[in-house]
């Protein structure tokens, strides 16, 4: 199967009564990356992914999933979606929901799910009611049960939603290890710090447009300062304001400006001159949440110009 | 999906009860029949003692089975409109329609899946009823039954109107206001439906606004035709009060383009709630 270009959207517009959730939307995504869908609540970010499975019709545009029309049900073999908030029986046992969904989809075995279980730390549950489960315990069955097998294509809508950080750890490695397995993956999360762990590629939206897109490396900027990482912190603060740097403390190094790009070269001259043991130097980028409200700034500054 | 619908369903209190309430039925009607045949009817009047010894098993048959069929009817119609009218919204209010929709399967697929669910329970559940009727019944006062393959028949027709109708409204107002639409519904054609056998006993009597109404009713629900196929079938054939049926409620024949129509009319509920579900966004 083709695999570039393995989700296309091309000027897709969608309306909810008056409300515009999606505008001349266009998107492509290549298999094998982690992708994920960031902007402000009501941002179309849902609504984009309920369009690529079939579940809300777009107003105009097209999109296809492996060259397929999304209204075709042919387009969503080998896909698989967790949403927000499924509430699955009460009665049911994860062993009868796997049973159940392979009656369905016929694409992994039972010791592919126990594989996953295990992977989630949820393999002593499979006996045990969904009704007498924790939410997160639950939210770990429910991704060891979409994820079974070998996906092509998995959407996650916020898949840390009601797990402790133990259960973010298990849920990050799940989605790390269905990339190595070749999967392409999709979150929609407001977990900046969990996107940024795993994504390679990010797409932001806002007011149902698409403002930015590309990798996470290259979308974050340089941030004009530099982190020494080094158990001696007040000396290097000293040594290097000698030098006629700027410094502060910070956790367990020192952050230092830089007066431009070019400098880092010479801060490392600098800090290997003071003589005093460090154990790593870098330039330090903006985080993926500095990113998001930079761009997301931007965006709303240009709304208010397009109003005045 | 179907397999997994009826699943559910079986787990569902509203149907462990329904089923408890069938074991219940038939149990007491069993008492009450065995009781029946070994008592001995006396009128106290000379004339009527006469008229009663005149009637066979057969006779008995035919008053057992006129009596339970509406009980074992608002049972099993009771139960149809209940799961029919919350299976599909459910579904969508527990999050899981988008789920089963994203996978590989077609929104009529899934549509029919869910809504044949509460059908097949509640069929299978008439059968028990008036199949447990008819055997209890002809334990007693042996008979031979009219048509068993119209009784069958018909009462696939009657679930089937009740069933689409319910299906379909659930999907367009609250599960509750369909419930009760539906339960109206069913009570006027089945007032109707009991005036239309009157009526065809003494053709030209009635108003003639009446009778428009009683056939704009039964073509707007057909349900209560199916009803009255169910007991017409189970009936004796060979019981002497025959002539006095319409007064039970129950024509000489319920004719199959009636039961036609309650199909036909089924499939188009069944199409409009569909155009309704496939134009759903979850």
């Amino acid at each position: 199967m083709e695999k570039d270009n393995l989700i296309r959207v091309e000027n897709v517009s969608k309306s909810f009564r008056k409300v515009q959730a999606l505008s001349d939307f266009n998107l492509a995504v290549n298999s094998g990356s982690i992708f994920s869908l960031l902007g402000p609540n009501g941002a179309g970010k849902t609504t984009l992914m309920k369009i690529l499975l079939g579940l809300v019709g777009s107003d105009t545009g097209s999109v296809t999933i492996f060259d397929l029309p999304v209204s075709s049900p042919l387009s969503r073999r080998g896909v698989r979606y967790l949403p927000e908030n499924v509430t699955f029986p009460s009665w049911a046992t994860p062993a009868i929901l796997f049973r159940q969904l392979e009656r369905i989809r016929h694409e992994s075995s039972v010791e592919e799910f126990q594989f996953r279980c295990k992977e989630l730390e949820c393999l002593n549950l499979m006996k045990r009611p969904l009704g007498k489960m924790s939410r997160g315990q639950r939210q770990r069955v429910a991704l060891s049960l979409i994820t079974s097998g070998k996906p092509d294509l998995v959407l996650l809508d916020e898949p840390s939603s009601g797990l402790d950080p133990g259960g973010r750890i298990l849920v990050r490695n799940l989605i790390l290890s269905l990339a190595s397995e070749g999967a392409t993956v999709l979150i929609n999360s407001h977990l900046l710090g969990e996107v940024e762990r795993v994504c390679d590629t990010a797409t932001f939206i806002s007011r149902g447009r698409l403002i930015a897109e590309g990798k996470l490396d290259s979308l974050s900027r340089q941030t004009g300062l530099a982190y020494i990482e080094t158990d001696n912190a007040e000396k290097m603060i000293l040594s290097l304001e000698e030098r006629g740097y700027s410094c502060r403390k910070e956790s367990k190094g020192v952050v230092a400006e830089l007066k431009d790009s070019t400098e880092f070269r010479s801060m490392t001259h600098s800090v290997l001159d003071t003589g005093i043991q460090f154990s790593g130097i870098n330039q330090m980028r903006e985080s993926l949440e500095d990113v998001f409200l930079r761009i997301m700034d931007k965006d709303s500054e240009r709304g208010q110009d397009i109003v005045s | 999906m179907f397999l997994n619908s009826v699943e559910q369903l079986l787990r569902r209190k509203i149907v462990l009860t329904a089923c408890i309430a069938t074991v219940a039925f038939l149990g007491l009607y069993w008492w009450g029949i065995s009781a029946a045949s070994s008592a001995e009817l006396n009128m106290g009047n000379g004339q009527a003692d006469q008229a009663v010894a005149m009637l066979g098993p057969a006779d008995a048959a035919l008053a057992a089975i006129i009596t339970a069929g509406p009980l074992a009817a608002t049972l099993v119609t009771a139960l149809i409109i209940v799961i029919g009218s919350s299976m599909l919204p459910e579904e969508i209010g527990q999050g899981r329609m988008p789920f089963w929709l994203s996978l590989p399967q077609t929104r009529l697929k899934v549509y029919l899946s869910i809504g044949l669910a509460p059908l097949a329970v509640s069929y299978a559940l008439a059968l028990i009823l008036f199949g447990g009727i008819l055997v209890i019944t002809k334990i007693y006062f042996p008979f031979i039954p009219r048509n068993i393959p119209l009784a069958l028949f018909s009462m696939f027709a009657w679930l089937t109107v009740v069933w689409a109708a319910v299906m379909m409204l659930s999907l367009v107002i609250k599960k509750i206001a369909s419930m009760l639409i539906v339960f109206f519904l069913t009570a006027v054609a089945s007032l109707f439906g009991g005036l239309y056998e009157l009526m065809k006993m003494f053709p030209g009597d009635a108003p003639e606004a009446l009778e428009s109404v009683t056939k704009t009713i039964m073509y707007i629900f057909p349900a209560d035709r199916g009803y009255r196929g169910v007991i017409y079938g189970l009936i004796p054939g060979d019981a002497l009060v025959t002539e006095n049926l319409a007064f039970f409620g129950v024509s000489a024949s319920v004719p199959s383009a009636h039961l036609i129509y309650a199909f036909l009319w089924s499939i188009v509920l069944l199409s409009i709630g569909y155009w309704k579900f496939r134009r759903m966004d979850f």
